[in-house]
């Protein structure tokens, strides 16, 4: 009977004394989330290239000179550079489709239009998304704004349904 | 088992159990203890090592910005990932297919760590990478808009921390923990023998005096000490051995009280008995002359008095044994010759098959053994049948004479108290012949005989082949009880 209570003890006391050898040391651990991740500000146009079908940002460089939503679309028709195209980035906007007239507020101030020199009814939709999100930065960019207002492109051939940049 | 061994192994049962106990709770309190402050400590120790990496990474990051050229070129990651190793730890750069670092190691970076960074968030998880403890640390760059919102660059920076500094300091932490438990062991195992002591000495006490009192010494007392449960069974002790000293000593005064009644009583009666008996003596004379029944009363008269005779001398030699006055008159005796003359003198030197060995000395009371001898041989014809045999026989030490006769021999429920003052066998016959002290005082002169601290004996005893056998055995030089016992106190 005592021998019986002296090995409970005994087991009891070796237990403890490995779960306390086990949980020794430094030990890994699963992932722990902080605040929300680094920001900052960059300098230079942001457009939008494909990625994998999906829009992607990109800055390029301006050198000081500051550059019109207008002029930014622009460069989204002249297509990806060569250090973009290496990075696998892409544009489906036809070389030549430019911004017919300045991007204007539409009527009612809740969205942007931009009119188009070319047809827009057989855009892609990553070649209009492209447009869309490039256009809502830029002007956001230079006269603030809305980057998610939605983007209602137009061309002689029609207008496509306002839509905001999918890309948060 | 002896009470010695029993009682040492009781108090180290109880010394072991008090020391687990001890123990136990020692270890227990201090495992309990060292291992709460340990994980909190630790928890401490990389908690901040882990806050001040982050902190330090996000302040190197804010130097980054602002951003200049997305997608990056391969040496604009690198530049990145130079400035953001240190001796540290080093950073590794990302970005969509291309990747940039500041080590020539390989990064362990985890899917699962790669899945929080890209949800947007500052993530950091501490692996083992070659055993050695590592904090990884990643985050995204963002780039403001505008209107405050972040959009996502595309670019993530992990920085590879390693923490053996932390294990160290952790580890030194564990083995302060460990001397702790141990010294808390040593100091709970002293306290335990310290506690195991207080309570077994007076329970070694107790079960020493308990033995005293066992063995016959009813003055032991316990000295109380403290008013604990202890302390209340040594009072109980003192009070129970009080009690039963005054009532044995009651015992004995009575039982003395009544020896000395006796003993009294036969000494009066010495001296009318005597005038009787020469009264009585006469009377026998003329017994004769004397007509019918007054010639038969007085030879009643006179053998009565003769049995009270007998019968007050026996009950003085008894009451000289139960006083311990009687004393030995010691003699070199021919054992053979002692026992032939008590034959002799009684008449039954014809009815006895003697077989005595001439040559056999010995030192003893001469006249005890003619009581002894004369009370055996007497019995046997009293109450066993004839041929009654006497045989002596010799060892180095010790003279044995066998009376044997050939009656029934004893009844077995009768042989345990043969040696019982005024037993009767028989129990239809109120009055014998003899005193009903004969055996007794037989018993007593038997043992009266004494040899290196050996009494001798008288055994009774049936012969398997029929009829009682009594067996005297005394040294062949003794010594009194008394005065050994005497010598004994004087030493």
């Amino acid at each position: 009977m005592t021998g019986r209570r002296a090995a409970r003890a005994l087991l009891t006391g070796v237990l403890l004394l490995t779960l306390l050898a086990t949980g020794c040391g430094v030990r890994p651990s699963g992932v722990i989330t902080g605040r929300s991740a680094t920001t900052g500000p960059a300098v230079g146009v942001g457009l939008y290239l494909l990625s994998h079908g999906r829009p992607a940002l990109v800055i390029r460089e301006t050198k000081g000179i500051t550059v019109s939503p207008e002029q930014t679309l622009g460069l989204l028709a002249a297509g990806p550079g060569e250090s973009e195209r290496s990075q696998g980035l892409v544009s489906e906007v036809p070389a030549g489709l430019v911004p017919a007239s300045p991007v204007t507020w539409t009527a009612d101030g809740s969205g942007l239009t931009v009119t188009m020199t070319g047809p827009v009814l057989p855009l892609s939709t990553g070649a209009a998304d492209q447009i869309i999100c490039t256009a809502a930065l830029a002007v956001a960019v230079t006269g603030g704004g809305d980057s998610f207002a939605p983007v209602t492109i137009a061309g002689p051939d029609g207008a496509r349904p306002p839509r905001p940049c999918p890309i948060k | 088992m002896t009470p010695w061994r029993w009682a040492g192994g009781r108090a180290s049962g109880l010394r072991v159990r008090l020391l687990l106990a001890f123990a136990l709770l020692g270890v227990t309190t201090t495992a309990v203890v060292a291992s709460g402050s340990y994980f909190q400590a630790r928890k401490v120790i990389l908690q901040q090592a882990q806050d001040a990496a982050v902190a330090s990474l996000t302040d190197q990051l804010t130097k980054v910005y602002p951003l200049r050229r997305i997608p990056p070129s391969q040496e604009d990651l690198d530049t990145l990932a130079q400035r953001l190793s240190d001796r540290e730890g080093f950073a590794v750069v990302l970005y969509r297919d291309m990747r940039a670092q500041g080590a020539q190691v390989p990064e362990p970076l985890t899917p699962e760590l790669r899945q929080a960074v890209g949800d947007g968030v500052l993530a950091w998880q501490r692996v083992s990478r070659d055993g050695e403890p590592v904090l990884l640390i990643g985050t995204q760059l963002e780039i403001d808009r505008p209107d405050g919102t972040p959009m996502p660059s595309g670019l993530e920076v992990y920085t590879v921390r390693s923490l053996a500094s932390e294990q160290q300091s952790v580890d030194r932490l564990a083995t302060l923990a460990w001397l702790t438990g141990g010294l808390s062991l040593v100091l709970a195992v002293l306290l335990a023998l310290l506690a195991a002591r207080g309570v077994l000495r007076p329970v070694r006490e107790l079960g020493r005096a308990a033995r005293r009192l066992g063995e016959g010494d009813l003055t032991t007392r316990l000295a109380v000490r403290g008013v604990d449960e202890l302390a209340d069974v040594a009072r109980t002790f003192n009070d129970t051995a009080g009690t039963l000293e005054r009532q044995v000593g009651e015992l004995r005064r009575m039982e003395a009280d009544a020896r000395r009644f006796v003993a009294d009583v036969s000494h009066e009666l010495r001296t009318p008995l005597a005038a009787m008996t020469a009264v009585t003596d006469v009377l026998d004379e003329e017994a004769d002359r004397l007509p019918g029944d007054a010639g038969r009363a007085a030879r009643l008269v006179s053998q009565e008095t003769q049995n009270l005779t007998q019968l007050v001398n026996d009950l003085i030699e008894v009451s000289r044994f139960d006083s311990g006055t009687a004393r030995l008159a010691l003699d070199d005796v021919d054992v053979a010759a002692a026992v032939t003359a008590t034959l002799r003198v009684r008449g039954w030197a014809d009815r006895v098959r003697a077989q005595l060995p001439s040559g056999v000395l010995a030192r003893l009371d001469p006249r005890r053994l003619d009581v002894i001898v004369a009370n055996l041989v007497g019995n046997a014809f009293r109450h066993g049948a004839e041929p009654v045999s006497v045989r002596l026989r010799a060892e180095p030490d010790w003279i044995t004479i066998e009376v044997r006769d050939h009656g029934p021999g004893l009844d077995p429920e009768v042989l345990p108290h043969v040696f019982d003052r005024f037993y009767k066998a028989d129990t239809a016959r109120t009055r014998s012949e003899g005193s009903g002290l004969g055996l007794a005082i037989a018993w007593e002169n038997a043992r009266l005989h004494q040899h290196a601290g050996e009494p001798g004996s008288l055994i009774a005893g049936n012969d398997p082949s029929g009829g009682a056998v009594f067996t005297l055995r005394l040294p062949r030089v003794a010594t009194d009880t008394a005065v050994a016992a005497d010598a004994g106190g004087v030493r």
